[in-house]
């Protein structure tokens, strides 16, 4: 059934409440977490509001939505994993390749010799 | 058998759109692909050392090989900034007076069997099983 509620405080049954902006604002509006260490394709491992992953190349993704962003103010977090001994990485928009758009946007991840690398854990999350 | 869908990126490489789930991948190909992009079962991709080249794959009507010069190519460039990385060490081991393991004669070697190995390698699977100095 569709419907909206109207509110300015959620609150929960302990008594705590919070301010419902927190709720809408506070959300990742998208998520996902691939493998990208197969060599030839990602394994997505879980989502929200991805549609699907590109490959493009060595470190170079593109995450694309399900449902479009109202514009392309949003914030991209995320952080890379491979396993014990492994180098630290930075994870980040790639504007170069493709600057973001409502419905999708570039990623890279590179490795701690600033070279483009594949991980195993790949989580990224976007908020608006 | 999963499917994805690939295409000839704007690099001149294959790149492979794989679908989360949250829609059929009909959609994801018409929404996140350009036109031309096709359906496959990831099966039929390159594997093995193959797909450890995937920057030299090469999409040829429906089917994606492998550009074995080029291939050998990313094994070289990998293959010497891995060189520079351990020769930036055992640079600063040296101002330190670490002495390096091994000498620097036998880096030296190593480092010149290495890229000849490569040069000399005819399959993907020879590629990889040529070690990265470290």
């Amino acid at each position: 059934m569709a419907g909206t509620i109207v509110c300015d405080t959620i609150q929960d049954g302990a008594g705590n409440s919070t301010a419902t902006d927190n709720a809408i604002y506070g959300s990742a509006k998208a998520w996902v977490r691939f493998n990208s260490s197969s060599g030839s394709s990602c394994t997505i491992q879980a989502s929200y509001n991805v549609s699907s992953v590109t490959y493009i190349s060595t470190g170079l993704y593109t995450i694309n939505f399900t449902n479009a962003f109202v514009d392309t103010n949003y914030i991209l977090t995320g952080s890379l994993g491979t396993g014990p001994g492994t180098q630290a990485g930075f994870f980040g928009f790639a504007d170069t390749t493709n600057v973001p758009t409502t419905t999708s946007c570039s990623v890279y991840a590179v490795n701690g010799s600033n070279a483009l690398a594949n991980y195993t854990r790949i989580s990224a999350a976007i908020f608006r | 058998m999963s499917q994805v869908i690939i295409y000839q990126n704007s690099n001149g490489g294959v790149s492979v759109c794989v679908p989360t789930g949250e829609l059929p991948i009909e959609t994801v190909l018409t929404k996140d692909c350009p036109p031309g992009a096709i359906i496959v079962d990831d099966a039929t991709l390159p594997q093995g050392a193959d797909s450890v080249f995937f920057d030299a794959w090469k999409l040829n009507g429906s089917t994606v090989t492998v550009d074995f010069p080029t291939a050998q190519a990313h094994k070289l460039r990998d293959f010497n900034a891995a060189a520079v990385q351990v020769a930036q060490k055992r640079q600063l081991n040296t101002l330190a007076g670490i002495a390096n393991t091994p000498d620097d004669a036998t880096f030296t070697t190593e480092l010149t069997n290495g890229r000849a190995a490569i040069a000399a390698a005819t399959t993907t699977a020879q590629l990889v099983a040529i070690a990265n100095p470290v």
